[in-house]
């Protein structure tokens, strides 16, 4: 075997010095070198092997001979049983649980009420003003605001909901372990613990009152559908799936958002053709997702048997990350991949995902960052970046840019 | 020879010399269309089953991966089998003006400012449009089709008003400054083109500000006539970009709208002389210095494409909504090789 032989002889020794602070900071220099010299490597400070392009992340993603794990730091963060963790009977009932409200045609029928008029509040705030940093102002509150209120939770302040994805996020992505497997920072999850114990503060009276007094909200919908009747599902059965929630589906919409606007920023022609043509928007988003994929690389999975994945032998029980964010660089799929690119040939990727564990919102995020970004250049037609401040992009397991000043004439 | 096509379930017959498009409009289903010469992409849409020849279709407006991926261009593809297309985004089965032949009537040929004629066609029988919506004259002699916007409200159905620019050598420029008389009779094929006012139900008296160059005045006269009689207290500003005053035309004719509307205004632009009572410059800019925000505004461009663009961009510093934007670009139809 050609690749067998080439993985064998590659000194693969860098890997020992790649540290989680320069993964965060920027991880494609190290994934770039992943995916030419060891598409599945096992890389030390993450304690677990990598699958890096596309073909490997999306073949272990749909093997037979994989099922679903969670990161050890995401497990430490969520807890058992988390939908994006479990594999068998308890992955099919809580796909079943969250499914029904996620359907395209049952998305359709809410989607653009809930989320058009919260878009166009955000953006009334500062539209007269001629700047915003619109990852605070407008991505992250949009993004929260409208999944909060399909949840059931309109009492909570959007800004309380940013700040607990981004305490969850933080944990979630403490992923550096030393040479025994031991997390080297343990003091990394106080901030997603913190959040959960307020989250339950916040959560548990809901819930005792969507038991007594179902609401067509999702988590009621959580507690009562698909049981016998009299009978809800125990919140601690729920609470690690309505913490996924509160982390990915909080903050990926809005880094997703976020992330497209900073591709078109770089292509003022091709922002003038979305200004001009909002319906060319869901392929800016699909190439914004691709370009900086908000899951970077925060799912997993665990062989179930001995296997061979290109040459590399795994042992039965060996985790493997899945690196979407840097599949989505594959250069054997896509030219010039750095580039964001509206036009370019809009083949699939791997943004949400792959199998049975594939985003189960992915139509819903879909919708709500086309309508966010929809209403947002529908109000300020002559956007433009702030060139005066610099865009920083941040994150491994979640990816997108930590800010976003821009400015128009008012 | 006809082939059966369809789109969302209704059926028609495109025979061998027609394109899709033209088949489509003259059973009086509506698709986006507006150039009908295959360069603007407006009429793409999905061939869902079937096949299609892509005639004269060109690669910057359909790509070789848009046709890889089922896309055409309705306005130059035709049917090789029995076909089904689906149209993309919302415009899904509106109905609209019936697409017609007729022949019409010279009935006067005006001078009314240099080198720009005012010519009036009879229709035996009335022509369904829409104010702003644009004719295909097939030039006498020529076999060439030109086209020209309607400067008449929906309502002046039995004479069409055009307005026509004299281009050195072109032929219908050779026919209209020169042989054409009162009394010729003139092939007319319409209505076209998606530049037009909305139904009276989708007008909620928005402020408008309309932007032409030249004869691009045309279609904005039916269209700005047709609004303010819906709405007679709406805010409207015309700016009528030309290059000196002697390329003016209709002054009176528009001053007589603002006496009778009093939220009419109109701007006149002078881009090659300075003249008490015009501004000097690009109509474009006027509207800048003007407006300090067409916010919740409607805008509509008639023009040269270098106008078109300009008043786009300048729409959109003064935030007006993309999708509030109406534009019709004029390429010189003369400029314009054989067309379809």
């Amino acid at each position: 075997m050609t690749t067998t032989q080439q993985a064998g002889k590659q000194d693969l020794s860098w890997l020992d010095d790649v540290t989680m602070t320069e993964l965060e900071r920027n991880p494609y220099p190290t994934y770039e070198r992943l995916r030419r010299e060891a598409p599945l490597a096992f890389v030390p400070v993450l304690g677990s092997y990598v699958a890096s392009t596309a073909e490997i992340c999306r073949e272990v993603a749909t093997s037979p001979d994989f099922e679903a794990v969670i990161t050890p730091a995401g497990g430490r963060t969520f807890g058992h049983p988390a939908i994006i963790g479990v594999n068998g009977d308890i992955h099919a009932d809580l796909r079943g649980m969250v499914e029904p409200q996620l359907q395209p045609a049952e998305v359709d029928s809410w989607v653009d009420d809930l989320v058009r008029p919260i878009a166009r509040n955000y953006v009334e705030q500062f539209e007269d003003r001629g700047r915003a940093e619109l990852v605070a102002e407008y991505c992250e509150p949009v993004s929260v605001r409208s999944l909060g209120d399909l949840l059931g939770l309109q009492s909570v302040s959007s800004d309380k909901l940013r700040e607990w994805f981004h305490k969850l996020s933080v944990s979630f992505t403490n992923a550096g372990v030393d040479e025994n497997g031991e997390f080297t920072n343990p003091d990394g999850f106080t901030p997603g613990d913190e959040a959960r114990a307020e989250i339950q503060a916040v959560v548990d009276p809901l819930i005792d009152r969507w038991i007594e007094h179902p609401e067509n909200t999702a988590i009621s919908h959580w507690l009562h559908d698909g049981m016998p009747p009299g009978k809800t599902r125990d919140r601690e059965y729920i609470y690690p799936t309505i913490y996924v929630y509160l982390l990915g589906a909080m903050q990926e919409p809005g880094h997703g958002m976020a992330s497209t606007l900073v591709g078109l920023f770089s292509r003022p022609e091709q922002m003038e053709e979305v200004v001009d043509d909002p319906s060319l928007l869901p392929r800016a988003i699909s190439e914004g997702m691709r370009w900086t994929s908000p899951i970077w690389s925060a799912t997993a999975r665990i062989s179930t048997t001995p296997v061979t994945i290109t040459g590399v032998d795994l042992p039965a029980g060996t985790p493997v990350i899945l690196s979407y964010g840097s599949a989505n660089h594959d250069t054997g799929k896509y030219d010039a991949p750095t580039a964001y690119d509206l036009h370019r040939p809009p083949l699939p990727h791997l943004a949400f995902g792959a199998g049975n564990h594939a985003c189960a919102g992915i139509y819903y995020a879909n919708q709500v960052m086309r309508i966010g970004l929809e209403e947002l250049l529908e109000a300020i037609p002559n956007l433009e970046r702030d060139t005066g401040e610099g865009v920083e992009f941040w994150g491994w397991g979640f990816r997108g840019p930590t800010s976003l000043h821009s400015t128009w004439e008012v | 020879m006809a082939t059966a096509i369809s789109v969302s379930g209704r059926r028609v017959e495109c025979t061998d010399d027609q394109s899709m498009l033209e088949a489509f409009l003259r059973a009086g289903i509506w698709m986006p269309n507006s150039c009908n010469q295959g360069t603007c992409g407006t009429c793409k849409l999905q061939v869902v089953c079937g096949e299609v020849d892509h005639g004269g279709s060109p690669l910057d407006t359909l790509t070789a991966e848009e046709r890889a991926a089922g896309l055409a261009l309705a306005c130059q593809a035709r049917p090789l089998a029995e076909t089904e297309v689906a149209l993309r985004g919302e415009e899904m089965g509106r109905t609209t003006h019936v697409l017609r032949d007729l022949t019409a009537t010279v009935v006067e040929v005006e001078e009314i400012a240099r080198d720009t004629r005012r010519v009036l066609l009879g229709l035996e029988e009335p022509l369904a449009f829409s104010a702003g919506q644009y004719v295909e004259l097939l030039v006498p002699g020529t076999g060439e089709r030109r086209q020209y916007s309607l400067a008449n409200t929906a309502e002046e159905d039995k004479v069409l008003e055009l307005h026509v620019r004299r281009i050195p050598g072109g032929v219908a420029s050779e026919w209209l400054f020169g042989a054409a008389a009162v009394g010729d009779r003139v092939e007319v094929r319409g209505p076209l083109g998606d530049f037009h006012v909305p139904d009276a139900d989708e007008d909620d008296g928005e402020p408008m500000v309309l932007i032409g160059g030249g004869t691009g005045l045309a279609p904005l006269l039916g269209i700005a006539r047709t609004a303010l009689e819906r709405h007679p207290d709406r805010t409207m500003v015309l700016y009528h970009g030309v290059r000196t005053a002697a390329d003016l035309y209709d002054t009176d004719r528009l001053a007589e709208l603002a006496a009778t509307y009093r939220g009419f205004n109109l701007v006149t632009v002078l881009s090659r002389e300075s003249v008490p009572g015009h501004r000097s410059g690009y109509a474009p800019d006027a509207f800048v210095d003007d407006i300090a925000s067409a916010r919740g505004w409607s805008g509509w461009l008639c023009g040269s494409p270098a106008l078109v663009e300009a008043g786009v961009k300048a729409f959109k510093r003064r935030r007006m909504a993309p999708r509030l934007i109406h534009r019709e670009k004029f390429e010189p139809a003369d400029a314009v090789g054989a067309g379809n």
